[in-house]
């Protein structure tokens, strides 16, 4: 499991996940994430390259989102593959935690 | 073009020429380490029988919340025990039966995801039962006399191909 973050305008960070959020995956990225959710206001979570998402997976990207909300900042989940996002929606994280498939429309809900 | 889900190249995996057919019995620790042999042996399966990408993606993971569920709450972390899973193909479904010798274990009741209102409220427990529910096509869970046996079924759209 791969992680990488860009700066974008408006203090928005871009984090590109890639690789299989499962339990291995998920210890990879958990760290980092937390450490982005603690620091950054507004999260743009690029889910293009994940293949795999498992509950384990999924604790990392609802508790960061939890961390980032409580401290008054957004996070957006950016284009999900057909098969992740329905994971993410029969976990009902897709009520809570908006998914965009388009950078454009993810861009504007984070303003 | 999207690379097909697993993520590996089938010649790759079935080493070759097709001829190595993958096994049916894949036994394992009781450490969450052990759950990377498992989706090599599932890659090489689905390549095999040729499954629908979607159920691969299923099977990939019911067997991690299930394997995992057994690892950390079945066996409380102790490393040295073994779990047996064995592959059959019948019609148009393919099963999964997971033995272990762990604590007996009762998947619960069929539940829904319960929508939150905000992301405060939302708890993340739970969620592996509920996935392997919305994901497997049957799950049955029997108890051992010492142990259990979890049989996962999945159907394909049509008769897994050889």
């Amino acid at each position: 499991m791969k992680i990488s973050t860009e700066e974008l305008d408006g203090g928005i960070t871009k984090v590109v996940l890639e690789g299989r959020l499962d339990i291995e995956g998920a210890a990879a990225v958990d760290l980092k994430m937390n450490v982005l959710a603690g620091s950054k206001m507004l999260l743009l979570i690029d889910m293009q390259k994940v293949t795999f998402l498992g509950s384990m997976g999924l604790r990392s990207i609802v508790v960061p989102a939890q961390t980032v909300h409580r401290r008054g900042g957004k996070m957006v989940l950016l284009a999900p593959q057909p098969m992740v996002e329905g994971v993410l929606k029969a976990s009902n994280i897709s009520s809570i935690i908006p998914i965009h498939h388009e950078l454009s429309t993810a861009l504007v809900a984070l303003k | 073009m999207r690379a097909r889900y697993g993520g590996r190249d089938p010649a790759s995996i079935m080493s070759g020429k097709n001829t190595h057919k993958a096994a049916t019995r894949l036994t394992l620790k009781s450490q969450l380490a052990e759950l990377s042999r498992v989706w090599p042996w599932v890659d090489a399966l689905a390549a095999e029988y040729d499954l629908p990408e979607e159920t691969h993606f299923a099977i990939d993971l019911c067997l991690e919340e299930a394997l995992s569920n057994i690892i950390r709450h079945g066996y409380r972390g102790q490393p040295d025990h073994d779990l047996a899973i064995d592959f059959t193909s019948l019609g148009t479904s393919v099963t999964f039966v997971i033995e272990d010798q762990a604590l007996h274990y009762a998947p619960g009741e069929p539940t829904e995801a319960q929508p939150a209102n905000s992301i405060e409220e939302y708890r993340p427990g739970g969620l592996g039962v509920q996935l392997m529910r919305r994901f497997a096509g049957t799950l049955h869970w029997e108890p051992l006399p010492h142990g259990n046996r979890l049989t996962i079924g999945f159907t394909t759209a049509q008769p897994p191909g050889k």
